[in-house]
């Protein structure tokens, strides 16, 4: 009865595999290297090199390929009949919709979209430390004039603040 | 059963064509699966367009991520969708005890994906980042209500010390009495013996007497009563005194080794409580003075250094571990810190990470309960099912791996 169940299967699967574990172990090569690549757009080298938005391309293609060979190959759906596209494309399809419908929502409330925050929101939004720091360093760059030591300058500076202050106060 | 055998050649009157060429349980976790891939959309588009619609977001230093660590987790979890591939190879072969090998395997690896997940949020918890309701230690940016924070909790640090040092006066002057008490206690309790033996005399004599009156006999009654419950309460005292002695010792002496501790501590919540004040005063007396601001900013990044703030030129990462905040030096402390976009991050990455380690969670426990079962080419079917459900798991960490991890 297993025989039968077996030889089945066979005849399901018979392009997938000639009981070699060849194409799994080049699948799985293949997703450690694509791994890699994504990983290395993490690298200082590259960010220095690479502009951000390409980056994140890269990385989102690359995941893209890996989810494919994980599809096509170890869930075999390169072999499955016909019934994979009706069980795939819509909800696919449906998934995607879903995302870019979110888009609108939140996604153009920044500066740079047609509705951007409101002043309340901007006043609440977490940016105070990074734009207070901003305006620090744009104030005193001039002053000393190098950029390099940009953290020796941005200390000495809120110290000499902070010693002013006092000064004031008395 | 039969729906997976359309082999079956033996009944040909009833011979069964299912609609779709394949298992019905198949056909169920496909099915299952596109509803699972809707769901992690969902979650993933929401992520997207919280995360790009933020203003701010912390950089994987800022919130004590590591990409290394991802990386390998993603490692793991290919290597186990190899793993069951080959389980379902072997089983189709009939090939149990290779597959149940494979099957092991894939529970190890599972199981060693969820330990580096749970190392990885133990990281970020013991450093105060997690979401939580109505706010947890994480502040969007350094003002005045920021700053008021950290007092409150200097504060309630204080206090605790406070209180320490209250609990060790009051158990001091306890066990200075407690002698007195135990020499003393005896002698009472003898003398309340021989009230209560007049006490009974003077009652049998009124019951006895013949011109008793009904009131004079119930107080008698009641005032034995309760000179009984008194010599109850002295004699349950005296048998406790060695027990509070012995207790208020061992506390004693417990808070009496956490007095060099304890005098550290004062000393440095003293010291952070100036800086606190003076960032306080400088914000106070104008608002729109900028020093107060970079005050604030500065205390708060002394208390949790951010790599994205220190130093803007990357060429400083040398000195990773040099920059330890307060929190990092005295973990006790545990001040609120300012992280900008910090409470969406950890709202997001703790939901999507979370849903994924459900997942394979579930994924593991129905791996432990196949290991009970002979996984022939009978099983196979399960086997597949349960092989796609985990090749899935795979699928959606392979896209939150760089959306939470590698993103900048």
């Amino acid at each position: 009865m297993s025989e039968i169940a077996e030889t089945g299967h066979h005849g399901e699967h018979e392009h997938a595999h000639h009981g070699s574990i060849g194409p799994y172990i080049a699948v799985f090569v293949a997703l450690c290297v694509l791994t890699a690549i994504s990983f290395l757009t993490n690298m200082e080298f590259w960010q220095k090199q690479v502009p951000e938005s390409v980056s994140r391309t890269i990385m989102m293609a690359v995941s893209c390929a890996k989810a494919l060979l994980v599809i096509m190959f170890f869930m075999h759906l390169k072999y499955e009949a016909n019934w994979k596209y009706v069980l795939t494309i819509p909800a696919g399809l449906m998934s995607i919709f879903l995302v870019l419908m979110l888009v609108p929502d939140i996604g153009l409330r920044t500066d740079n979209g047609l509705y951007g925050y409101s002043k309340e929101r901007w006043r609440n939004v977490g940016t105070g430390l990074i734009e207070a720091d901003h305006g620090d360093h744009e104030g005193d760059a001039d002053a000393p004039g190098s950029a390099a030591d940009h953290e020796s300058t941005e200390h000495e500076s809120s110290e000499h603040d902070a010693d002013e202050g006092e000064g004031d106060s008395h | 059963m039969a729906d997976s055998e359309h082999g079956h050649h033996e009944h040909i009157q009833l011979q069964y064509e299912p609609a779709l060429p394949l298992p019905n349980g198949k056909l169920f976790m496909w099915l299952f699966l596109s509803t699972e891939i809707m769901f992690f959309a969902a979650l993933i588009g929401t992520y997207i367009v919280l995360r790009f619609g933020a203003v701010a977001w912390p950089t994987p230093d800022d919130v004590h991520l590591v990409e290394v660590i991802g990386a390998f987790n993603t490692f793991v979890l290919i290597c186990s969708s190899v793993t069951i591939v080959l389980c379902l190879e072997a089983a189709r072969v009939n090939r149990a005890g290779q597959a149940k090998m494979w099957m092991f395997l894939t529970l190890v690896l599972g199981s060693v994906f969820l330990g580096v997940k749970a190392y990885e949020y133990n990281s970020k918890f013991s450093h105060g980042i997690y979401p939580a309701l109505p706010r947890g230690m994480i502040y969007e940016q350094a003002d005045l209500e920021y700053v008021a924070a950290v007092r409150t909790r200097l504060a309630d640090l204080a206090q605790e010390l406070n209180d320490e040092v209250a609990l060790t006066e009051r158990l001091t002057a306890e066990q200075a009495q407690l002698p007195d008490e135990k020499q003393n206690l005896p002698g009472e309790i003898e003398e309340l013996q021989s009230d209560i033996k007049t006490a009974q005399d003077d009652l049998a004599k009124l019951t006895n007497a013949e011109d008793a009156d009904e009131e004079d006999i119930r107080d008698a009654r009641s005032d034995l009563k309760d000179l009984e419950a008194e010599l109850a309460d002295k004699q349950e005292r005296l048998a406790e005194i060695p027990d509070r002695e012995a207790y208020i010792e061992a506390k004693l002496a417990e808070l009496a080794s956490r007095k060099e501790e304890r005098m550290k501590r004062e000393d440095r919540i003293t010291e952070i409580q100036a800086e606190v004040r003076e960032a306080e005063r400088l914000a106070a007396r104008n608002p729109d003075d900028p020093r107060g601001a970079l005050a604030i900013q500065d205390l708060a990044l002394r208390i949790y250094p951010l790599h994205s703030q220190a130093g803007h030129g990357e060429d400083h990462d040398g000195g990773h571990g040099a920059t330890l905040g307060y929190n990092d030096q005295d973990p006790w402390l545990r001040l609120p810190f300012v992280i900008a976009g910090g409470n969406m991050w950890a709202s997001t990455y703790f939901l999507l990470t979370g849903f994924h380690a459900i997942h394979v969670l579930v994924g593991l426990i129905v791996f432990a309960l196949m290991l009970f079962v002979r996984l022939d080419a009978s099983r196979s079917v399960g086997v597949e099912n349960i092989g796609l459900y985990w090749h899935f798991v795979d699928l959606v960490w392979i896209f939150l791996f760089p959306l939470l991890y590698l993103f900048r």
